[in-house]
């Protein structure tokens, strides 16, 4: 039970950021090389391996080295339908206090100028 | 971080002062931009911020009807430090079969020249919660995490 929570836990802390959710939003869609998901970031490669190595601790996605690049894929197997569903209510959360962030953020800085 | 399996507890730093958080809250036409995801749009039917007031938001995607997304009741207002609502209840007090019940407890305290935002949210139990989203009832709420868990579901 025990190490069941420290997976979960770590799968939430690893979806505490938006750029490591976007990457599983992406990787819903099917397998993907590191330098296809890392495109749409405005952040260094380095930056974005260490959200993947977040990513990878977690057991939310895998890597694998084919040839010359590497693949990254889900695997969420190791979430038990409740335990996604609280995931799922986490994320839900989390993304709705990125738009009231995003929100007030950007109100005042209108005000500002 | 928790570890129950019944409830969540999110917390972050926001770089405005409660009182900007609290009108983006309060305010029906500042909640309407944030609270549903676009291309999503929001409808902010009832925000009547006193106990036992109405909390009910209505959703819509392109030219489709508003489908239902939160009816609620207020149970604590504290402005610009606290508001907690169910889905347990509708306005006044009245009992309801919410499609997803839950308690959310939201917390606004300043930081310096910043806010801790938390919001905890109590559920009734996952299986119960479940059993509602199997009916199809899952507005809005879906996310990628419900696309993960639809992939689970696939694959087992």
């Amino acid at each position: 039970m025990e190490n069941q929570n420290a997976g979960l836990n770590a799968a939430f802390q690893a979806l505490s950021d938006p750029t490591r959710r976007s990457v599983i939003a992406q990787l819903v869609r099917g397998e993907a090389p590191v330098l296809e998901l890392a495109r749409p970031f405005e952040i260094g490669l380095p930056a974005f391996l260490k959200h993947l190595s977040v990513l990878e601790g977690s057991g939310l996605i895998t890597t694998e080295k084919v040839g010359r690049t590497r693949i990254c894929r889900l695997e969420p197997q190791r979430l038990s339908e409740t335990e996604a569903w609280l995931c799922q209510q986490r994320a839900a959360w989390e993304a709705n206090t990125d738009r009231l962030a995003a929100f007030v953020e950007t109100s005042i800085e209108k005000d500002e100028e | 971080m928790t570890t129950k399996k019944d409830e969540l507890t999110i917390s972050r730093v926001i770089k405005a002062p409660p009182a900007i958080i609290w009108n983006a809250w309060s305010r029906p036409e500042q909640l309407a931009q944030w609270w549903i995801p676009r291309p999503m749009e929001c409808k902010v039917l009832k925000l009547d911020l006193r106990p036992g007031g109405g909390f009910e938001t209505r959703m819509r995607e392109g030219d489709g009807e508003y489908q239902p997304h939160v009816e609620g009741c207020f149970l604590d207002v504290v402005p610009e430090q606290r508001l907690v609502w169910t889905t347990a209840l509708s306005e006044g007090w009245k009992p309801i079969e919410p499609w997803l019940a839950l308690t959310a407890i939201i917390t606004i305290k300043a930081e310096g020249s910043n806010t801790r935002y938390s919001a905890r949210v109590l559920h009734k139990s996952p299986e119960d919660s479940r059993k509602h989203e199997d009916l199809g009832f899952h507005p809005g709420w879906g996310t990628v995490i419900g696309q993960l868990a639809s992939l689970v579901e696939r694959r087992d």
